[in-house]
């Protein structure tokens, strides 16, 4: 799995880093999304799939994802 | 008169009945929404000026509308912008904060004040939001029962919290609450709703001047600091934002803290089992705000092009709600939705909106359910309703909908 942001899209709802603190944090000076982890481990990845999902702007998304590799 | 703009779709004049309707079920959003969403999913309304709306009734939709910032645009004001009261279209006229702005100037006034609700600094508020809510239990306890959870808890904890965050004087709170209500109200004057409004921006520009003369730890302090000392933000704009945070940090917490109350208070197994595994609270929080879902009218869109939605085309022009309480209750979605469940999948609620103007202060509000629910079931075990179901008073006649009064023992 790759987490790619668009720092442009965000409006920092901070859906993310509510429901993925480990993958997502929000910058100081505006609360724009940091990515911690581009390539999160299988014990963070359900929770990276529900903050793209629920992000208001669509400004997460996540590529090469296949669910049954969870290693 | 300019010709009543609106959908002229498929239905007739007969066939778009007029809204609001009337909730039969307390609990329950008016059964047109699920007659709605099984029948016809986009369907037209009258609305008080006669004007015709859309109501757009499934999760599905809400969202795709809501994310769609190139087809349909949030301007308040605009021409075929709906409005559920005569008293709404003057206060939307007036609007003059990122909540009726379209990108790209929505972006650039929310980015100033993004980063004072953003997870961390919330969570670094945590501890004081606790200690706020354990002082007002103190105060019942030392009071003893019976208390009223709106009156002395549900409108005071928002309130307390926000001072503490802004840095205006709790003493103010009944004035913020009354511009709230005037502005959320169903049967305010248009005059009383503006005066309301200028009232609460005026109020704020003070504060501005206050704390410009006297800068302190707080979020007023903070952004003249930041934004509009070094020019990208003027007093008179900041007042208009503050004004907004005012109205949306009291009203809608407060409505969510009585109605949440209520609810685990007649479910005696779900409060026994958040008492035991107070983990639990943060997903039960999330179920009541899906239930509950508190804002009713809000948010509107126009569509800019003609669009096809739900089987139906709406044309450029056309006003649309977007019904968050329908959304939340959409079985597609939430199988058995009229049912309080804490282990169903609920994330996708969309109680704080969706799109660019989803919730700026959600996780605020997450905070302060989770504090007060956590605070009172661990404080109070005997919690109890001190009076017949029949005489709380259901907020009927507002656009956020909550309780107005909710009486308990312990």
């Amino acid at each position: 799995m790759k987490v790619v942001v668009d720092t442009a899209r965000c409006v920092g709802a901070g859906q993310c880093v509510w429901v993925a603190p480990t993958v997502f944090d929000q910058r100081a000076a505006d609360g724009v999304v940091v990515l911690l982890q581009a390539h999160p481990g299988a014990g963070d990845r359900p929770y990276v799939r529900e903050a793209a999902e629920l992000c208001p702007a669509r400004a997460i998304r996540i590529e090469d994802d296949d669910p049954k590799e969870e290693t | 008169m300019p010709v009543a703009a609106g959908p002229t779709g498929p239905a007739g004049a007969a066939a778009a009945p007029r809204f609001p309707f009337r909730r039969g079920c307390p609990f329950d959003p008016p059964v047109e929404y699920a007659r709605a969403r099984a029948v016809q999913p986009v369907c037209p309304v009258t609305l008080w000026n006669g004007r015709r709306a859309w109501l757009v009734t499934k999760h599905e939709h809400v969202r795709a509308v809501l994310a769609d910032d190139a087809r349909f645009s949030g301007r308040f004001g605009q021409d075929g912008f709906p409005t559920v009261t005569e008293a709404r279209v003057a206060v939307d006229r007036d609007e003059r904060a990122f909540v009726g702005m379209d990108n790209p100037d929505h972006d650039r006034f929310r980015r100033m004040f993004t980063q004072e609700f953003s997870v961390p600094r919330i969570r670094a508020l945590e501890p004081a939001i606790v200690a706020i809510a354990e002082s007002l239990i103190d105060e019942w306890v030392a009071a003893g029962p019976p208390q009223d959870v709106v009156a002395t808890l549900a409108t005071r904890f928002p309130s307390l919290v926000m001072s503490a965050l802004i840095g205006s004087p709790h003493a103010d709170h009944r004035f913020i609450i009354e511009c709230a209500v005037a502005r959320h109200g169903l049967t305010q004057t248009p005059d009383h709703a503006r005066a309301k409004a200028r009232e609460l921006a005026g109020y704020f520009r003070r504060l501005i001047d206050a704390k410009e003369a006297a800068p302190g730890d707080d979020l007023v302090s903070r952004i003249l600091r930041e934004h509009v000392l070094p020019g990208r933000l003027t007093r008179d704009e900041f007042a208009e934002i503050g004004a907004m945070l005012l109205r949306a940090g009291h009203d809608t917490t407060t409505n969510m803290i009585g109605m949440g109350t209520l609810l685990l208070l007649r479910d005696d197994a779900l409060r026994a089992r958040l008492a035991a595994e107070p983990a639990s609270i943060r997903r039960a929080v999330e179920e009541l705000l899906r239930y509950v879902s508190p804002v009713q009218f809000s948010p509107r869109r126009v569509a800019r092009v003609d669009v096809e939605l739900g089987g139906v085309t709406i044309r450029a022009g056309d006003g649309l709600f977007l019904l968050l309480p329908s959304a939340n209750r959409d079985e597609a979605v939430f199988p058995d939705p009229d049912r309080i469940d804490v282990d169903r999948d609920n994330a996708r609620h969309v109680a704080f909106g969706f799109g660019i103007h989803q919730c700026l202060g959600q996780t605020l509000a997450r905070v302060e359910l989770q504090v007060t629910f956590e605070v009172l079931l661990r404080r109070l075990p005997g919690l109890r309703l001190a009076a017949p179901l029949a005489q709380v008073r259901f907020k009927d006649d507002m656009q956020i909908y909550g309780v107005h009064n909710l009486p308990v023992s312990w």
